[in-house]
């Protein structure tokens, strides 16, 4: 009460405060967006599934390969309608993930009538966008239905055959296995996988009786392979733990910071996501194949770099806030809970992540050999190039040997740090 | 830590099982460190002082025959030495540390005393151990007793930095980092010398040439057919997606083979068990790459068939490795129950083990989705096609501004597949 | 009547792993529809004696018999025929979390039905029938098809007491069914055990911890203490000196209403 009687001081009403206001346009927008969601999904699901009949189509009846195969104004304007017909008459894929239902307000079931308006709204509300913004969104409201969480209780369930997402679910995985295997099988490859099995005897052969004589040789190689994991894991750790505090999402906020964080996140992603061999071509032109595992070990520093800078930064991310409040409060300054509050929390799992891409570089310098980029992986090749299986077999003895001492010992030691 | 060691005395030793085998791992750290830092000089001492061309003698010692038995026995002495004289990484590792019998720490005479008596001890075929471990001959002669702290750190007596173990930790590091130098020939001066060329692929990289994306290219032909940069993305996804089937399907049956709480514990489960972890392991720990070679010779050299059996072979051991292990983390009540109602072995997996895993079995089948497309956008170089033969065509070709274009579609699909895998996983878990 | 329904001679076990000793030379015998309570501290052996009955766990020496059959001699085959017949409810309900409350209902049935179908989830019709009649007993008929962990404690163990009713037990085995709960909820569990046994006749063995839910619905009782029997009788049998000297020195009785 504000001092007055009743009725001399009109407050405004309550839905027209600027929190209600805030609060209204926030559920609608999720609303919104939940609804946009299941519709993109599903259009997405049916357009895949389209790509990949035509695909198989073409493939096999014309030879070709062709996408959609109507023109792209048809395929458009018929995953949009199927997703609506899917949507309006049938519990959807979107639905379902969503788990969600159309149900009407009065409860009850839903009649065909229903469900045809809600059809026909659905282009004036949903294509357009703003429609659903309203709350309910107006091909809700028009057909008397409402989407409502999804429950189990007191209903029996029906079997996955009996109901559309499942029968889509289905068609979709065959559509995609038979287009996977019509690509990747054809008929040459796979009469050779059974007769030319005689081609690898001598590799399987030469597991059993390794070729001693190159023994030393290929251990020098291991050596510098196991050189090239380590300098390239030291030197990118120098690097990724100042860059994860930039990347850290709970640490760079405001204008300036979040910018940052943005920017160093999306590039190392994009870092990432080439494989060293592919970074390892790259250097090797700049560096020459001349200094073969310098170019070897640039392209694992620069991928361990981004991998390392992600995986500190999920755990910057997640470490607990009650600690660095609790250090905080005791008027600490920045530096001084970063110290007390942070690091402990952070320097077990940070020594982990590093063992761990340690292990990865290991594999990973072997695999950059093959295209040049020196160590034990370099031979490999050669040997496998020149059909030489028995000093194959020797050296990839040795490999598996020295992935697994690895392996083990970084399993190990992560065990006792966590 | 309990009050007693806050009073200043130490705790006692705790006599565990495995006390003789703990310690001698520690000592042979010792050991392996002071032969790592043996091999270290003598490396320097080939590259610095006898300038033998480094091209040959890359992690070569050109040691005299009589050297060698110097060299161990030199080593070991070292090791014998720095464990005694003070904290050795060893010691640190394993977490013990040298205290006198009367709870004080031990005089420099003793510590002497105690390095002497080792080889009394030891050399004679260890008879100093057999008569009681815990206390060798050369402790109880020296007077002192090898603690094993509690694993919450102990009081400092010095700073980290200053003691044996850090300054050992700190020239380990430098060495391994100065030898890497050596032997990987790094030479940032290259970088920078050659700095034209290596922009000029940058910068022709990103100037990407995206004429052939939906056009198949004329000059590129794969087994008579001409495939445009979607074509042949399109190829690597049904790879990862084929191989990510085939790999889980043939995983998911043989995990429970490697699975001890399903094989249980009778001798003939045992063997199973060893054995598919073995094959798991073995399998696993060559890398995909390797196994493309083997199948590209085996079947066609650039076939994506020979790709997908590689990624096949690998996603098998992995998944199987991965899937073994959440078998045998499961929550064993389910089971129980489903035993007690008269459940056979196969009635448990299905109805006590399958439902426990299956969230984890699916996480792991979408990670390992996300390397398999990370893996066959790759795998071309060694014949087992997909996009790489691509990259790898116009790389050849020094076509740069081709090569940037394929590189960004690569970028695009992991980043799309790690972007939906991801969302996945997290709905699952 | 010659012999009691289920006699226990001289059950010892060791668990090998440790080495310890969680049963040493336990005797006694239950007559059919009794309503024994097993009580004890926590590690005195009171899960090693119920799981040794349905032979969860192997005990290492002593005879078992059930309805004049010897347990301890059957086959692992034989074995799990008889398990049909003794149902098991447990403290942490163990239920299969991620499958619905009918799979997990109907998990109870498979003894009685060949392994094929099982493992295909194809249970006969009647079983559903029973399943769901099962389920209306406990008051969850519109739970049926929720997953298991959605529901609450309470929920999920009468979930567990319909499963084993699925068997159509002669024995119950109940090891602190009522442990994980609130003494509110503990009641209608309880209740519904001794509706087990009053109406169908069921021979239970439960495992408690309080003794004020013992002896409210305990015909008889039975104490164990570092794995030997230290008392078998009625309840009211157990007075102050007989608690001291089951739970120790320390121990105060505590209510459960
Ligand atoms: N699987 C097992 N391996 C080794 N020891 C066990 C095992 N299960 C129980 N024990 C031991 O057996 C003793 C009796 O345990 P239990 O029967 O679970 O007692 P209660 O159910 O009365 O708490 C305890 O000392 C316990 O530590
Ligand atoms: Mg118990």
């Amino acid at each position: 009460m504000n001092g007055y009687p009743d009725g001399i001081v009109k407050e405004p009403p309550e839905w027209l405060s600027r929190r209600r206001l805030l609060d209204a346009l926030i559920l609608r927008l999720k609303g919104a967006g939940q609804r946009l969601a299941i519709v993109l999904l599903d259009m997405l699901a049916i357009g895949v599934l389209w790509i990949l009949v035509s695909y198989i189509i073409s493939w096999h009846v014309y030879g070709v390969i062709a996408y959609t195969l109507v023109p792209w104004w048809l395929f458009g304007v018929g995953v949009v309608e199927a997703a609506a017909v899917w949507e309006s008459f049938g519990r959807s894929l979107g639905h379902r993930l969503a788990r969600k239902e159309l149900r009407p307000r009065q409860g009850g079931k839903s009649t065909l009538g229903q469900r045809l308006v809600y059809y026909i709204a659905w282009h004036i509300t949903v294509l357009p966008m703003v429609g659903l913004l309203a709350s309910p969104p107006w091909h809700e409201r028009l057909a008397g239905l409402s989407l409502v969480p999804f429950s189990m209780e007191g209903k029996k369930p029906t079997p996955w055959w009996r109901t559309s997402s499942g029968l889509f679910m289905a068609v979709f995985l065959c559509a995609a296995v038979a287009a996977a295997v019509s690509v990747t099988m054809d008929k040459e490859s796979l009469t050779r996988l059974f007769t030319q099995a005689g081609r690898t005897v001598k590799f399987w052969k030469a597991l059993f009786s390794p070729d001693t004589s190159i023994l030393l040789p290929s251990i020098r190689d291991l050596v510098v392979t196991i050189f090239m994991a380590v300098i390239a894991t030291s030197f990118a750790v120098v690097v990724a733990v100042p860059l994860s505090f930039l990347a850290a999402r709970n640490l760079m906020r405001g204008p300036i910071g979040r910018p940052i964080y943005t920017v160093l996140r999306g590039a190392m992603s994009i870092i990432r996501s080439i494989e060293p061999v592919i970074w390892a071509i790259i250097f090797l032109v700049w560096v020459t194949a001349r200094r073969a595992p310098f170019a070897g070990v640039l392209a694992l520093w620069v991928h361990s770099i981004a991998d390392l800078t992600k995986l500190y930064a999920e755990r910057l991310e997640s470490i607990d806030p009650g600690l660095v409040e609790a250090i905080t409060s005791t008027g600490a300054g920045r530096l001084q809970v970063l110290r007390y509050a942070v690091v402990p929390q952070i320097i077990n799992p940070y020594i982990s992540f590093t063992l761990y891409r340690w292990d990865i570089n290991i594999r990973m310098a072997t695999v950059v050999g093959v295209v040049g980029g020196g160590g034990i992986g370099q031979r490999l090749y050669f040997y496998l190039k020149n059909l030489a299986w028995q000093q194959a077999g020797t050296v990839m003895i040795l490999i598996v040997i020295l992935v697994w001492a690895i392996d083990y010992l970084s399993a190990r030691l992560r065990a006792k740090l966590a | 830590m309990t009050s007693e060691a806050a009073a200043g005395v130490r705790p006692k030793a705790r006599a565990e099982g495995s006390t003789l085998r703990r310690r001698f791992l520690s000592f042979l750290l010792d050991w392996m460190i002071w032969g790592y830092i043996a091999y270290g000089v003598m490396y320097l001492l080939n590259a610095y002082w006898w300038t033998v061309p480094l091209e040959r003698y890359y992690s070569t010692l050109t040691l005299p025959s009589w050297g060698w038995p110097l060299a161990v026995l030199g080593t070991l002495e070292m090791a014998v030495w720095s464990r005694n004289l003070g904290r050795s990484l060893g010691l640190k590792a394993f977490g013990y540390e040298v205290w006198g019998a009367d709870g004080k720490p031990p005089t420099v005479g003793q510590r002497v005393k105690r390095a002497l008596l080792w080889h009394l001890s030891v050399l004679p075929l260890g008879a100093g151990f057999w008569s009681s471990p815990e206390r060798p001959w050369h402790d109880r002669l020296a007077g002192t007793e090898l603690h094993v702290l509690p694993s919450s750190p102990a009081p400092k007596r010095r700073k980290a930095l200053f003691s044996q173990w850090g300054i050992m930790s700190l020239l380990l590091i430098a060495l391994t980092i100065w030898l890497g130098w050596l032997i990987i020939k790094i030479d940032p001066r290259v970088l920078i010398r050659r700095w034209d060329e290596g922009s000029r692929i940058w910068l022709e990289m990103l100037h990407p040439d995206f004429r052939y994306f939906a056009r198949p290219d004329p000059a590129f032909e794969l087994r008579n057919l001409s495939f445009s940069i979607l074509d042949m993305a399109v190829v690597t996804l049904f790879m990862a997606l084929l191989s990510t089937i085939l790999g889980a399907a043939l995983a998911f049956p043989l995990s429970f083979l490697g699975a001890r709480n399903v094989m249980g514990f009778n001798p003939a489960g045992w063997l199973v068990y060893f054995v598919m972890r073995g094959l798991f392991n073995i399998f696993r720990s060559i890398d995909t790459m390797l196994w493309a070679v083997i199948f590209a010779v085996w079947v066609l050299w650039g076939s994506p068939l020979a790709g997908v059996l590689a990624l096949t072979v690998h996603t098998i051991a992995a998944l199987g490795k991965l899937y073994s292990e959440q078998v045998e983390g499961i929550d064993p009540g389910p089971v129980e129950a489903v035993a007690a109602a008269g459940g056979s072995r196969i009635e448990v997996i299905r109805y006590a083990v399958i439902p426990q895993v299956a969230p984890s079995f699916w996480a792991f089948t979408l990670y390992r989705w996300d390397i398999n497309v990370r893996m066959s956008t790759v795998i071309a170089l060694v014949g087992g096609g997909g996009i790489g033969d691509l990259l790898f065509y116009y790389k050849n070709q020094g076509d740069w501004p081709k090569v940037g274009a394929v590189v960004i579609v690569i970028v695009a699909i992991v980043w799309a597949m790690d972007y939906i895998s991801g969302r996945l996983r997290e709905r699952i878990v | 009547m010659a012999e009691p329904y289920l006699v226990v001679e001289h059950l010892t076990k060791v668990y090998e792993r440790g080495q310890v000793l969680a049963l040493k030379d336990v005797s006694f015998t239950v007559e059919k529809g009794e309503f024994l309570v097993v009580i004890g501290l926590s590690g005195s052996g009171k899960s090693t004696l119920l799981r040794c009955i349905n032979r969860l766990v192997e005990p290492t020496s002593g005879r078992i018999f059930l309805g004049g059959v010897e347990i301890t001699r059957l086959s692992a085959r034989e074995m799990r025929k008889m398990r049909r017949k003794i149902g098991m409810i447990f403290q942490q309900f163990n239920l299969i979390k991620r499958a619905t409350v009918m799979t997990n209902v109907l998990t109870g049935r498979l003894g009685y039905n060949p392994t094929w179908r099982t493992l295909l989830g194809l249970f006969p019709k009647e079983d559903r029938e029973l399943a769901l009649k099962n389920l209306e007993r406990v008051g969850l008929s519109d739970k049926a098809y929720v997953r298991a962990d959605e529901l609450s404690g309470g929920q999920q163990q009468r979930v567990g007491i319909a499963r084993a009713l699925m068997q159509e037990p002669e024995l119950l085995l109940a090891d602190e069914p009522v442990s994980a709960l609130d003494p509110a909820t503990s009641h209608s569990v309880m209740q519904y055990l001794e509706q087990m046994n009053r109406e169908d006749g069921v021979t239970v063995l439960a495992s408690l911890h309080f003794l004020s839910l013992a002896r409210r619905y305990g015909t008889r009782i039975i104490a164990l203490k570092e794995g030997r029997l230290v008392f078998d009788g009625p309840p009211e049998a157990i007075d102050d000196a007989k608690f001291k000297e089951i739970y120790g020195e320390e121990a105060e009785q505590v209510e459960v209403r």
